[in-house]
């Protein structure tokens, strides 16, 4: 290759570097930047305000959002890697100390089944029985539209889903050592969808093509979330390391107080107001 | 200096400069190596010998450890990870063997046998499946095979039979297999179609000339020459199935179970997770330290199975060696 | 066995099967029977991929930026996790390549001492056979110690969050360079060694013979074998996964242009397919589809890259990373 191709070639890959970065750059200079990580159901939610903050304050910050799990969020924030950890499961003991919890939205988990058994409304004592696994059989539950076998659905120990569930579903009551455990909201309702006598709890957003089940008697949908009618509601955290200080204190006093915060939010989610 | 640069180098220097650019690459590895193993340590360290064992429900022991968080106390690191390398061992090893034995009879086939039409297009798309990154593989895994398996093939009087102990649904051993299968064979295809092209013409038309048939010529002689090319190509695709995380946990069942042959035809049905798949799932949580202990104890476990594999291939090439031709 | 009687033995292409034993017509059978369910299986995939992917793929997805909008199968398209892909590629190709052509120089030419060389050529084997979970997880752990904070984002408390193109691209580089380094050497061996007197013999010293005649004789292969890792990086999701901070667009990191993209987060197109994917949060399999099949033509171009260098460089191709 002569020189001047290698020239050439080097100059290309500098120009493609550049028209990559420079239009984020062109605004970027120095301004302060909101870091954040942690999980995936959060995430989606913390780009919409991201961006409904940047629209309404234009210029003011910039955002990097990561994404790794509630797990990795937390022990991100701990350690200091990022400035805010999002968590979709409430407080353990076994945290890193001294970090606060900032509630910023809730979130409806329904207990969803097959389309070809549309079980119209399940009891808190019924579903500890289903997940618990003292009751392992179809007909043995009121209103079940298969017969046979129930096959439980449920999500990996680091989840926050998993971790709402466990806390507002089964109180005491531990979910049956049968059950078969996914990684991820996507894979519990494909694995529902795709098995006549399957059960499982997902997030509000991952219901369709699934029959989501009313909790004690109450339909599982966003209105009856923000009404507080329906029980199974989970929170959304914003970890910080101590207290918020300076842009991550106002971005997150904007989630919480603004009307324009609050109707990103009750787009999919439940408000906090 | 650029001036310096390019005046001819002495032979000493460019062998210093060049030897010392393979040490860092050695010492990157040898680094890779040693930060697993320490890291590795404590699961050992409070588990001995039986963490290769069974010691209960694989998924309870992982659930207790992430809930445990930054100070586990020495009973939080038990963990016995026998189902986990049992199912490791099943789908490596029946999809090594089965893409083994269909890899060998096509590549005949497509060196011997095949219309000449057809040839070029088989190597093609071979080589093109040989590619296809295992995401790919995944996504059609669950969306298509793992439904399709769960409704036409698994019964309700099956699964009620098992009802007390694991739930039968589409992922699991069979779902796992086969897409495995499918996954590692192109690589054998490749790697053994250009072995028996490599063999000499001569050869084979000897033995044509001493009346042996076609299929014999190419079994007795193509064959049996090209084998160490054989065993690297098995060799190769038994590393890739062991490493095999993101299809596998994808398609695979999501429950640490052991699949018991004993169970008869429910065996090829029940759910399992080996042991790159449980790695994978468990990413998110190595903060704690007793699941970091043991994810890097399963990470060190894979790289000295393939480690042990790739010693033993050299040492079974070099008994070969005698005839061999390519590899 | 077939009498040969008079005739020359001529093998026709009509060989009478009945003078075959029936062991040879079972062998010859399978062999049918194989190569007929390898043309099924593979066209079914094929054919799969191809139909949901025209069905899905529409053009202003290649060129759209993602949404970050919950419903993503109404929103957005795939473009930065296609600049990823490339961007991620080249690095991990431009740190694998200088490296394993330098060791397989080293240890074809050299190969001082003994012991060193062997350790070497077991090194990179191990390297050959790790899985990628495994590289990726000891990458996150490496790149999160102080030292190398200049290659991604440092936080203000000075914790680094170890997630970049560059930490990416360094883990992706160890997973090509068996690529690399296998197919260099494998050139290097198979030269005659009366090139190599040649040179000597016209005053040449070693080094000055390896930079001028060998390299270049080499470059074919080095070619394919960098292709190859190229076809590895591509289709590598763990890594991605873990190594790239998963964010949907290129996220630039500091104040240089260029290097901030390279200190940035981003995905690639196998993270984006794994994360549309039932395994991931997306919840969109159009797009999972759609973003699978131009990775699919992506690593069909490469594919097709290395048959067209093998080639031109006369044949002789050499295998898939056999070492």
């Amino acid at each position: 290759m002569s020189r001047r191709t290698r020239a050439a070639i080097a100059a290309a890959c500098a120009a493609a570097l550049a028209a990559v970065s420079l239009p984020s750059h062109a605004a970027a200079a120095s301004k302060p930047t909101i870091t954040a990580s942690g999980s995936t159901s959060v995430a989606p939610l913390a780009f919409q305000l991201a961006r409904g903050y940047l629209r309404q304050h234009p210029g003011r910050v910039k955002f990097k959002i990561a994404q790794g799990g509630s797990d990795v969020g937390v022990a991100d924030v701990g350690a200091g890697r990022v400035s805010i950890g999002m968590s979709s499961r409430d407080p353990k003991p076994s945290d890193p100390s001294g970090l606060v919890f900032n509630k910023i939205a809730r979130d409806a988990v329904c207990v969803i089944t097959n389309p070809a058994n549309p079980i119209a409304n399940l009891s808190t004592a019924q579903i500890q029985a289903i997940f618990s696994g003292s009751v392992r059989d179809w007909s043995q539950v009121p209103g079940a539209g298969v017969a046979g076998t129930i096959n439980i659905i449920t999500r990996t120990p680091a989840s926050g889903t998993q971790d709402a569930f466990q806390k507002i579903f089964m109180g005491t009551k531990t979910v049956g050592s049968t059950a078969s455990a996914k990684a991820s909201n996507g894979l519990v309702q494909q694995a529902v969808k795709d098995d006549r006598n399957a059960v499982g709890y997902v997030s509000l957003d991952f219901v369709s093509g699934t029959h989501a089940a009313a909790f004690n008697g109450v339909a599982c949908d966003l209105r009856n979330a923000k009404s507080g009618a329906y029980g199974g509601v989970r929170n959304f955290w914003m970890v910080t390391r101590g207290p918020a200080t300076g842009p991550v204190r106002t971005f997150i006093n904007w989630i919480q107080n603004s009307s324009r915060a609050q109707s990103i939010v009750g787009t999919h989610w439940v408000p906090l107001k | 200096m650029l001036a310096r640069l390019r005046q001819p180098w002495s032979d000493q220097r460019a062998e210093r400069t060049l030897g010392a650019l393979a040490v860092v690459v050695l010492l990157t590895i040898a680094l890779m190596l040693t930060f697993v193993a320490i890291r590795a340590w404590p699961a050992f360290q409070h588990n001995g010998l039986h963490w290769f064992g069974a010691q209960g429900d694989v998924d309870q022991q992982i659930s207790a450890m992430v809930n445990t968080g930054a100070n586990p106390s020495p009973e939080d690191y038990q963990f016995g990870a026998w189902p986990l390398i049992w199912a490791t061992i099943l789908t490596t090893g029946i999809a090594v063997v089965v893409g083994l034995g269909f890899a060998l009879l096509s590549a005949i086939f497509i060196v011997e046998f095949s219309p000449l039409a057809l040839r070029r297009l088989l190597v093609t798309v071979v080589r093109l499946l040989a590619a296809v990154p295992s995401v790919v593989y995944g996504l059609v895994g669950i969306l298509v095979l793992a439904p399709f398996i769960g409704d036409h093939l698994i019964s309700a009087e099956r699964r009620k039979s098992v009802e007390f102990v694991i739930q039968l649904s589409g992922p699991g051993l069979l779902v796992s297999v086969v897409v495995l299968t499918v996954m590692i064979t192109p690589i054998m295809i490749a790697i053994i179609v250009e072995a028996l092209h490599a063999v000499p013409r001569s050869w084979r038309e000897g033995a044509v000339a001493l009346g042996v048939n076609r299929w014999r010529a190419m079994w007795t002689v193509s064959v049996r020459v090209a084998r160490p090319a054989i065993l690297a190509g098995a060799v190769l695709a038994c590393a890739r199935a062991l490493g095999e995380a993101i299809m596998l946990s994808m398609a695979s069942g999501g429950k640490g179970f052991a699949p018991n042959p004993a169970d008869g035809l429910t065996f090829a049905f029940e759910p399992l997770r080996p042991l790159a798949a449980t790695i994978v799932e468990n990413v998110e949580s190595l903060n704690a330290p007793a699941i970091r202990a043991n994810v890097y104890a399963m990470s060190l476990v894979l790289l000295v199975s393939t480690f042990t594999l790739s010693l033993g291939a050299w040492m079974a090439k070099r008994s070969m060696r005698r005839y061999g031709v390519a590899g | 066995m077939a009498t040969l009687g008079l005739r020359a033995p001529r093998r026709s292409r009509h060989e009478s099967l009945s003078s075959w034993r029936i062991r040879d017509r079972i062998g010859l059978a399978l062999c049918w029977l194989a190569g007929l369910t390898l043309c099924a299986v593979a066209g079914a995939i094929v054919l799969y991929m191809a139909v949901r992917g025209v069905q899905f793929l529409r053009p202003e997805l290649l060129f759209t930026a993602p949404q970050a909008t919950l419903d993503q199968s109404k929103s957005g398209g795939f473009l930065d996790p296609i600049i990823g892909t490339l961007l991620l590629t080249v690095i991990g190709i431009a740190i694998a390549t200088p490296l394993g052509v330098c060791t397989a120089v080293w240890m074809v030419e050299y190969g001082r001492p003994r012991w060193l060389a062997r350790m070497v050529e077991t090194g990179i084997e191990v390297v050959a056979g790790t899985p990628d979970i495994v590289i990726a997880i000891f990458g996150l752990a490496l790149f999160q110690q102080g030292i190398f904070s200049w290659l991604s984002f440092t936080s203000a408390d000075g914790a680094v969050f170890g997630r970049s193109f560059l930490t990416a691209g360094a883990a992706m580089s160890l997973i090509a360079l068996p690529m690399v380094f296998g197919a260099t050497r494998e050139a290097l061996e198979a030269m005659p060694r009366q090139l190599r007197e040649a040179s000597y013999a016209l005053g040449k010293t070693q080094a000055a013979t390896i930079r001028s005649v060998l390299v270049p004789a080499a470059r074919p292969s080095i070619s394919t074998g960098a292709v190859l890792g190229m076809g590895r990086i591509v289709g590598d999701t763990a890594v991605v996964v873990v190594l790239l901070g998963a964010s949907l667009r290129v996220d630039p990191t500091g104040a240089i242009p260029g290097v901030d993209v390279l200190r940035g987060t981003g995905g690639t197109l196998t993270s984006y397919v794994y994360n549309n994917s039932p395994a991931g949060e997306g919840g969109a399999p159009e797009k999972a589809y759609a973003a699978a099949f131009v990775l699919l033509l992506i690593v069909l171009a490469l594919n097709a890259s290395v048959e067209l260098i093998s080639r031109r460089a006369g044949g002789g191709v050499l295998g898939l990373g056999r070492s």
